[in-house]
């Protein structure tokens, strides 16, 4: 009955028992294997942190034990998180700094069946919405607050299923994931309307590199070579995407995952999009102030968090990428 | 070498096209029912492997349906006490050995003393069945699918597949059913009964099933995912729909849609990486999940190309059979007729002994063998007659030169032929129209001022008519020489022609008899065509038509004499019917008419020239046809008394 499979602390580097010369800087993504953490897969595999001088490890998160969780715990000393959640650790007292944003643009949307007949925001008034039942479901709230529509939410873990059976007449989403699960379960993408947040003044990014305010000063050499091998690692796979996808479902099927690489390559190709800065007037790693307000203002007015840290001290870049 | 027109050619060519082309319809039309039926096999085949399995698994699946629906039931009717319910899970799982778990899941806070979540769950451990409350902070199952969505549909439901807790191997799926219970008097929605449900015998169900070497069954979850699958490392991992995707097939997709859809069919699934493939899917009717049986296309039809194949090597080992046959045969048959044309040239080139091939069996050939020797006899009697014949004719054409010379050498013909005579110019033409003619001319002068012309023309043609013309030119001199008027001379000379005329020959006849010092002009007309008169003065003019009948019919017979005075360089044309009858291709005579015009524009001309102009005009009139009658022409220019006084006193 338990249908999550549970990890502990998967551990997936390779060079975890050899003799080291210095202590491993220990990575967590902020969910299990898949695409959306390409980047960092690739540099370990191509030996890009090896040669960045940098020693990573890399382990990862379960249901129960989040990557803030291992950050707060030392189980971590760099982590990726969505920058809602990283806010809210913040505001709940986590000393953690933001060295570097991959994602320049939310990834979230809402999706109804055509044959639901929901074709506006307004039509939304009154339905059922499915939405995640933690982390990510603060913006599309404030999203269907802003446009003054009141909805029935019903609260969901990650299946599509609810909504595949019309348990649901809507459900959050995000692009790179659970919309092309509905692809794969057999539905048309002209069967689905979109509603994408990021359409609606929403664009509030999402996954960046965080560590905690205390390790960016005492380690800031090799979390510089490591962002950089990231980058490196995130550029590699954007080029290699064939050998990317192989190496993500191998790793998945490893884990246990279920896992295809039609699956994998859509959401490669969509974190990729989802980097890249777009309309905005942003460099690579860097996290826009403009979105950093939208986004503290949208926790803040839905009384998540209480204190507004300054930008400049919940962004610290370790280095910065000239485009 | 056969040669592209020859007999054996086109014959074989024939034979060849047409049988072909049977047997390639009746080939395809083997290929065409036999594939068809071997489809409708394959088709019912399916089914049956494929209802067989269903009617399998649904026989295992619907007793399970039936734990939770009765849970259900108790909960709303008659519900044991919350603590008790432990005790009932267990007895469930040790009642049914296919059952791996049980719960029975409240709503949060259903029992305020319970907390938020209450649900008494067993399961298995080996052989000892456990009992717990599910649900924790990490486990909050109202979220989860089994919950959900039964609770969310309010109907019954199978969960997707999948792996038992820890990531075991086992592959599991539960069955939910909502149940109500009354409280504060009202039904209210109040949790979910469950049994988990190991698929390991149902994905053995349809792993067992065998289709020829490489086909196989499989079994889709309502995502459309693999549940079972010949491919360990697709199952659970890949749907119809990511296989689809990566091999970018629309037609997959679309057979993937159509099971998920619960539909049946048979139909062609496309290539694969193996080759073309052919499906039949039908859905579990208790769980919506559909099992597909997949036949490849290369077995399926195996025998049937192996068959037509061994066909296709017969049918052209035969042709190649029929084709040696043909050429045998046709060239037994064909071969004496190569050797007849060769003996035909040498015929041809006069070899009348030649040898013949030898017939014995064709009896076509043999009429022909016979036919040709016929011939050969034919022709060697023919061509000894042939030779007979031609010296005949040889003889009697060098007698007839003979008799030509004889007969042109009676009528006078050196012009002009009296030198000495002044008064008087002539000219003639006589143009035979065979070797001999019956035509005839003849002057000549008695008593020194008399000059006699005559025309005529004989009934008939060739040799009787040049005798007759031979005989009349004689009596005609000779009788010219004793009389002088001439209607005396044509009463002798008719006298002479019909007696004893048994051939009843005749002639027509013009006489002249012109004073050459008066120019007094006598003369008679038997028959003949009238003569024409040219004058200087007065306009060119034919005599009156004769009215009398042709010389050599009536012994008795009078002719009447006309006589007229001719003016100095009056002239007088004369001719026979073969000029105004000649004709030319279209049979239009040269006619009177034409003849007149001729005579008026020439008058000026001298009789030869007159003549010849005539002669031309004839000649461009008829143009190639062959000159059918003898044409006569005679000009007699009358010069005057005066002329022909100087000339005597010149003389004298």
């Amino acid at each position: 009955m338990r249908k999550i499979i549970l990890f502990a602390c998967t551990v997936l580097s390779a060079g975890l028992l050899t003799t080291r010369a210095s202590e491993p800087l220990v990575f967590s993504p902020h969910w299990m294997p898949q695409a959306q953490f390409a980047g960092f897969y690739v540099a370990q595999d191509q030996g890009f942190y090896k040669e960045a001088g940098v020693d990573v490890e890399i382990i990862h998160p379960s249901p129960t034990v989040s990557s803030v969780d291992f950050l707060e715990r030392g189980t971590a000393d760099v982590i990726t998180q969505f920058l809602m959640t990283a806010l809210t650790a913040s505001n709940e007292g986590l000393d953690l700094v933001n060295i570097g944003q991959l994602s320049q643009h939310s990834a979230i949307l809402f999706a109804s069946k055509k044959s639901s007949g929901i074709e506006t925001i307004e039509d939304f008034e009154g339905k059922k919405v499915g939405v995640w039942r933690g982390g990510f479901r603060e913006v599309p709230m404030a999203m269907l607050m802003d446009q003054g529509v009141d909805v029935n939410w019903v609260s969901v873990l990650w299946s599509v299923n609810l909504f595949l059976e019309d348990g649901v007449d809507l459900m959050t989403m995000m692009w790179y994931n659970e919309y092309n699960q509905l692809y794969l379960s057999g539905l048309d993408r002209d069967e689905v309307n979109t509603f994408f947040v990021a359409d609606y003044g929403f664009d509030v990014p999402e996954d960046g590199i965080y560590t905690l305010a205390s390790t960016r000063d005492e380690r800031e050499k090799e979390l510089r070579a490591f962002v950089e091998a990231s980058i490196r690692g995130w550029d590699y796979a954007s080029e290699n995407q064939d050998y990317t996808v192989s190496l993500i479902v191998d790793m998945m099927r490893q884990a246990n995952i279920p896992a295809n690489k039609a699956h994998q390559r859509w959401m490669l190709k969509r974190i990729l999009d989802l980097q890249a800065p777009g309309e905005k007037e942003v460099r690579k790693t860097e996290l826009h102030p403009d979105d950093y307000q939208m986004a503290v203002e949208i926790l803040k007015e839905r009384e998540i968090i209480e204190r507004i840290l300054p930008y400049e001290e919940f962004f610290q870049p370790v280095c910065s990428f000239n485009e | 070498m056969i040669k592209k027109n020859s007999l054996s050619f086109r014959i074989i060519k024939r034979v060849l096209t047409f049988t072909t082309l049977m047997f390639l319809l009746v080939l395809s039309l083997f290929y065409y029912f036999a594939r068809n039926s071997i489809e409708e096999s394959a088709r019912e085949n399916a089914i049956h492997i494929a209802d067989n399995a269903v009617a399998k698994i649904e026989q295992e699946l619907q007793p399970m349906e039936k734990i939770p629906e009765v849970v259900a039931g108790l909960m709303e009717i008659d519900p044991p006490h919350e603590d008790s319910l432990f005790l009932l899970v267990e007895t469930i799982l040790e009642k049914n050995q296919n059952v791996s778990g049980a719960a029975i899941a409240f709503e949060p806070n259903f029992f305020p003393d319970k907390g938020l979540y209450y649900s008494p769950y067993a399961y298995r451990d080996g052989d000892r069945i456990h009992s717990f409350s599910l649900g924790d902070e990490n486990y909050e199952y109202f979220y989860m699918d089994w919950y959900l969505i039964p609770k969310m549909l309010d109907t019954a439901y199978w969960t997707e597949p999948y792996y038992d807790e820890g990531g075991g191997e086992m592959l599991m799926s539960t069955y939910s059913v909502p149940f109500y219970m009354r409280r504060d008097g009202e039904r209210v929605f109040a949790g979910i009964a469950t049994v988990d449900v190991s698929l390991d015998w149902l994905t053995e169900t349809v792993a067992e099933i065998e289709i020829f070497e490489t086909g196989y069954a499989f079994m889709l979850s309502r995502n459309g995912v693999a549940v079972t699958y010949p491919r360990r490392e697709f199952i659970m991992n890949e749907s119809l729909f990511s296989m689809a995707a990566e091999r970018d097939s629309e037609l997959l997709r679309e057979i993937g849609q159509d099971m998920i859809a619960g539909n049946s069919q048979f139909r062609e699934h496309g290539m694969n990486d193996t080759g073309r493939f052919w499906i039949y899917y039908t859905p579990l009717p208790s769980s919506g999940w559909s099992i597909g049986v997949v036949y490849p296309d290369a077995e399926m039809f195996a025998a049937l190309r192996s068959i037509t194949t061994l066909m296709i090597i017969l049918v052209l080992g035969g042709l190649i059979v029929l084709t040696i046959l043909t050429v045998q045969i046709v060239n037994r048959i064909s071969a004496p007729l190569s050797q007849f044309s060769n003996s035909a040239r040498l015929v041809a080139e006069g070899n009348f002994d030649v040898k013949l091939p030898k017939i014995r069996k064709t009896l076509e050939l043999r009429e022909l063998h016979d036919a040709f020797s016929h011939m050969q006899e034919e022709l060697a009697e023919y061509v000894v007659n042939l030779k007979e014949t031609t010296a005949a004719k040889e003889k009697i054409e060098s007698e007839l030169r003979i008799a030509r010379e004889i007969q042109l050498a009676m009528i006078p013909h050196s012009f002009p032929p009296y030198p000495d005579l002044p008064q008087v110019d002539l000219y003639a033409v006589l143009r035979s129209a065979r070797e001999v003619g019956g035509d005839l001319y003849d002057f000549f002068v008695v008593d020194q001022d008399k000059f006699v012309f005559a025309i005529g023309d004989v009934s008939g043609k060739g040799v009787p008519a040049s005798l007759f013309m031979a005989v009349t030119r004689t009596l005609l001199r000779t009788i010219a020489d004793k009389e002088q008027s001439p209607s005396k001379i044509m009463a002798a000379l008719n006298k002479s022609l019909s007696f004893n005329n048994e051939s009843n020959m005749f002639v027509t006849f013009f006489l002249g008899v012109m004073n050459l010092k008066t120019g007094q002009l006598s003369y008679v007309n038997a028959g003949h065509n009238p003569p024409v008169l040219i004058s200087k003065t007065k306009e060119t003019k034919m005599f009156e038509p004769a009215k009398t009948i042709p010389l050599g019919l009536y012994e008795e017979f009078e002719y009447p004499e006309h006589s007229m005075t001719l003016e100095p360089g009056d002239k007088l044309f004369s001719y026979t019917d073969g000029v105004t009858e000649a004709e030319n291709v279209r049979d239009d005579l040269f006619d009177e008419d034409r003849m007149l015009k001729v005579l008026e524009e020439n008058k000026d001309k001298s009789p030869k020239d007159l003549i010849n102009v005539m002669m031309h005009a004839i000649e461009a009139h008829v143009q190639d046809h062959p000159q059918s009658d003898d044409i006569t022409m005679m000009t007699v220019s009358f010069k005057g008394l005066d002329h022909g006084n100087t000339q005597n006193k010149a003389d004298e």
